[in-house]
């Protein structure tokens, strides 16, 4: 029977009709396929630890024509998105990636790609910022550019990794926005896993070439990046937010067309599991989401009616559809592999925001785990479910594992 | 679903201007100008006959031989000659030196001369006659570039030359080895073909009398070059077997005279003590040149001194002789060992004797070559003359109204074939517009471009190309030519590594880096056009360009003009 359940599995994620080869490679090097199959045109970036990996197998193709890009090397994540926005200004698709310091140095410029309505894809890998020094898993890297106009999701699977990078592209051309593609740094950036790379003809099907209506052309000139007033500024703005709201919207429609194409949906801007009889639900994001995966499944065995809700994107929020889950769950656990500091963790405080002005208010707890690439493992996950079922009022911030 | 580059309005929904730039004039907001500016190389300025080098390149680049050959002309009509024997004054600047290897611009010229040999003057060098005469007194380098360049400003040439050949030093001094005579014939009758008449063996002041000259000619220039050999003054110069070198180059050159003896010794450390040695040795002589300084005050060309070392003469340093010792026949040199002390007037420190150092060698034969200098007896009295040579102004003119000199024969530059040519240049200038009573115009150079003023980034090091040349074994055989110029990849290349300095090689670096789109090239595609209603003086153009062909000035100096 579990032998079945996997090979179906694998069937549906390795569909031979439309898999051109099943590689055991790591996160990054998922990363870098994806910007190959979508026929990326220039590549900038700067090395960072632990992005380093998607810009060296990137660059090993562009140089041995592999792929047909340009690879500009740069001296920092500045000067990176620089060029990627310059490149996608000519409308050129153009891909860069960071992680932690290197995105913080990108700050200014995310702004400006999204101002510029630049169709930019990033990966970046979830570091811990310094001080001190920290090469490990943590989220408040991306999270901390959550204000810059840029739609983020978080993968769980280097196979995510891979589909969303595509996926991203198809999204951000339509909406005119950049999008950045997340993965939690080592367990995801440096494990390796078996990758389902598609067929580049059916790529090309689901991401057709890249045109905008405006660019920059030397045949057509016209001045790019100049001065808005007061009197237009705020209906640029405005005009963002109605984009961020189409991505909204189509992020479901683009993840449906991706698996009519290629096979594969790793669902919409959340995911649930075992959410319709639940009367617990731990939400989480990234890889802590494989983890709790098995943890539902062993609680399950002995009883407990356990759901888990996997947020994919960050930005846009899925507000609607937290809504329409969390409302009918009696407690809820966020599990934040990171931390505004005064506050809490980030998911959690977006998420109580978001039930606010919902009828019905479940218990909810913020739990702190894993920062700087701690383990989360299922015993961590256990405890918070135990914590959570013995709550009787929530609380925002709990720290776990804490040795002190 | 609308495109979500397009507002409600239909305008775009980020900061785009929809119309066309030329509304906004930003040449308003400059302060700084960028000049589309050409400035002098070092290599035109280190040329004494100015020679524009890196333009030729440019020709010889889109591989226009001839149009290279007709541009190297107009400063210097002897490029085969100087392709071998100049002593290349322009490589000692070049620019590239600091870089890598300094350009190869002495082999790219004689490359350029082989390519046309069997080419003539353009018509544009035919000029339409003045009715104007000039009479030219020997018809060595500097008379045959004056000769030239008048005859292309369309006034009557005659040359006078005292020897059967025309051709002065270059015919009677330099060897075969280094200037196959066909070469030199070939651009002598290329200046022939101007109409400037060459009358040979007739020595002014001895067989035509100079009055002649004054009375027929309007304007006489004075080059007949340094033909006396200095002599040492010690006993013994008198005796059989001491001779000058520079006879024994002329008698050999040009009445093919082999008699020499066995072991020949050379005094001096010029171009003449070597050319006598190498020519010497090709005869079967042993061969050692005295020199009183050591190799470094060498005046000779390092080269060739070399060559001469490899070729097996032996030279002693710092040694002059005191005494050439025989009965009636030379059979010894006294010689005595010298120091250098205090450098004197040209920089070059003194050469003392050391007491008690006296030493003796056998000698057969003593070749002298420690200088020469002019012979000026023919001129009339009162031209006024300084250190033995015709005192000329700034344009080359005597004090004798209408009497010109350049070369060896005149005060200024002098020793060299290029110093001549370059002189004969100057003095044609000068004579020309005496002739048709008009200011004087040489050329002056403006900012000479430097090392640090070459962007560097857009240049790659690379190998300087060698000329070929024959079997080091056999060219002691004879008299043929050592060195056989480079190949047509080899100039290729070659021309491609010059740096181009402060000339513009029309790259369009400038045009793609202007973010104004202000800069466009001209319409004969020789040249760009700063448009400075749009160019807002942000300066990568003169940043960028790899040669130096911009400058930045602030804008204030061009409003109060």
């Amino acid at each position: 029977m579990a032998d079945s359940l996997i090979a179906e599995g694998l069937e549906k994620y390795f569909n031979p009709e439309t898999t051109a080869e099943v590689k055991a490679i790591e996160g990054t090097h998922a990363a870098s396929y994806a910007a190959k199959l979508a026929r990326v045109k220039v590549v900038s970036a700067y090395p960072i630890t632990p992005q380093t990996t998607i810009v060296e197998k990137l660059s090993e193709m562009c140089a041995s024509g592999e792929m047909e890009a340009e690879f500009i090397k740069v001296e920092s994540e500045h000067s990176a998105m620089a060029c990627v926005i310059g490149a996608e200004s000519t409308g050129t698709r153009s891909f860069t990636a960071t992680s932690s310091q290197g995105l913080a140095l990108m700050h200014e410029e995310l702004h400006w790609a999204t101002g510029a309505r630049l169709p930019v894809v990033m990966a970046n890998v979830n570091r811990a910022l310094g001080a001190p020094w920290n090469i490990w898993a943590d989220q408040t890297d991306s999270l901390a550019q959550r204000d810059t106009g840029w739609i983020q999701c978080y993968a769980e699977s280097n196979q995510e990794v891979l589909d969303m990078i595509i996926q991203a592209y198809r999204l951000a051309e339509i909406v005119m926005l950049p999008v950045m593609v997340n993965m939690d740094a080592f367990f995801l950036s440096h494990t390796t896993e078996p990758v389902a790379l598609p067929k580049q003809e059916l790529v090309d099907q689901f991401l057709p070439e890249y045109n905008p209506k405006y660019k920059m052309d030397i045949n057509d000139p016209h001045a790019f990046g100049g001065l808005a007033k007061p009197d237009t500024y705020m209906e640029l703005r405005y005009n963002i937010q109605k984009s961020m709201e189409d991505a909204h919207r189509l992020i479901p429609e683009v993840a449906d067309e991706f698996e009519k194409v290629i096979g594969r949906n790793h669902g919409g801007l959340i995911e649930e599991y075992q959410t319709k009889d639940a009367e617990y639900l731990i939400v989480t994001s990234g890889t802590i989401t494989g983890t709790s995966r098995i943890v539902v499944d062993q609680l399950r065995a002995q009883g407990l009616k356990l759901g888990l809700l996997k947020i994919r994107f960050f930005r846009p929020f899925p507000v609607k559809e937290v809504q329409s889950v969390l409302g009918k769950i009696k407690k809820i656990a966020v599990i934040d592999r990171n931390l505004s500091f005064g506050r809490c963790g980030i998911f959690f405080s977006e998420l109580q925001a978001a039930l606010y002005n919902c009828e019905c208010r479940p218990l909810l707890n913020g739990y702190v785990a894993g920062l700087g690439g701690r383990d989360v493992t299922p015993k961590t996950i256990e405890k918070i479910v135990n914590h959570l079922i013995a709550s009787e009022k929530g609380e925002d911030l709990i720290w776990m594992e804490l040795n002190i | 679903m609308k495109d979500a580059l397009e507002s409600n309005n239909g305008k775009p929904v980020f900061a785009m201007s929809v119309t066309d730039m030329h509304k906004n004039k930003t040449g308003s907001w400059r302060y700084m100008r960028p000049i589309y500016d050409e400035k002098t190389p070092p290599c035109i300025k280190g040329c004494p006959a100015g020679e524009r080098i890196p333009q030729y390149f440019a020709l010889v680049k889109e591989k226009r031989y001839q149009d290279a050959w007709h541009l190297i002309l107009e400063d210097n009509p002897l490029p085969g000659v100087c392709g071998r024997v100049c002593y290349h004054p322009c490589e000692g600047v070049c620019n590239r030196k600091d870089f890598d290897e300094t350009i190869a611009i002495h082999n790219l010229e004689r490359f350029v001369a082989d390519q046309n040999v069997g080419n003539s003057f353009p018509q544009r060098f035919f000029a339409e006659k003045t009715g104007k005469k000039t009479a030219i007194i020997g018809s060595g380098p500097a008379g045959l570039s004056a000769a030239f360049q008048l005859a292309r400003k369309g006034h009557a040439v005659t040359i006078y030359e005292s020897l059967a050949e025309p051709g002065g030093m270059l015919q009677m001094g330099i060897p075969k080895y280094r200037l196959p005579r066909e070469v030199l014939e070939k651009e002598i009758n290329d200046i022939k073909s101007l109409g400037v008449e060459i009358i040979t063996n007739t020595e002014i002041g001895k067989d035509k009398p100079w009055q002649e000259l004054s009375d027929t000619f309007d304007s006489i220039l004075v080059a007949t070059g340094a033909t006396k050999s200095r002599p040492m003054q010690i006993p013994g110069e008198d005796l059989e077997g001491v001779s000058s070198g520079l006879a024994f180059l002329r008698e050999f050159n040009m009445q093919h005279k082999r008699d020499i003896k066995k072991k020949i010794v050379i005094i001096g450390g010029g171009n003449t003590a070597i050319d006598c040695a190498r020519s010497a040795i090709r005869l079967g002589a042993y061969v050692t040149i005295i020199y009183r300084r050591s190799r470094h005050e060498m005046p000779a060309v390092p080269e060739e001194i070399a060559e001469a070392e490899a070729e097996g003469v032996k030279i002693i340093y710092l040694t002059n002789p005191i005494e050439f010792i025989g009965n009636g026949k030379l059979e010894k040199i006294k010689l005595v060992q010298m120091q250098l002390g205090q450098p004197d007037a040209d920089g070059r420190r003194r050469p003392v004797p050391i007491k008690g150092s006296e030493f003796e060698i056998e000698a057969d034969q003593v070749m002298l070559a420690i200088g020469e200098v002019p012979k000026l007896d023919f001129l009339p009295e009162g031209v006024h003359e300084k250190w033995g040579r015709v005192d000329v102004d700034a344009y080359q003119m005597s004090n004798n109204k209408g009497v010109f000199a350049c070369g060896d024969s005149a005060n200024g530059p002098i020793g060299t074939v290029v110093d001549a040519i370059a002189t004969g240049k100057r003095a044609a200038i000068a004579i020309d517009s005496y002739l048709t009573n008009q200011e004087t115009e040489f050329v002056h150079y403006g900012k000479v471009v430097g090392f640090n003023e070459i962007n560097l980034d857009y240049f790659k090091k690379e190998k300087r190309v060698k000329q070929n040349r024959n079997n080091q074994k056999e060219v002691l055989s004879n008299f043929n030519e050592v060195h056989l110029g480079i190949s047509e990849s080899d100039a290729l290349y070659e021309a491609e590594r010059c740096f181009s300095c402060g000339i513009c090689t029309y790259c369009d670096t400038c045009l793609i880096y202007c973010p104004d789109v202000a800069i466009t090239k001209a319409p004969d595609g020789k040249g760009y056009i700063i448009n400075y209603e749009f160019c807002k003086g942000c300066g990568l153009c003169v940043h960028e360009c790899p040669r130096n062909a911009m400058t930045f000035e602030e804008e204030l100096k061009w409003r109060i003009v």
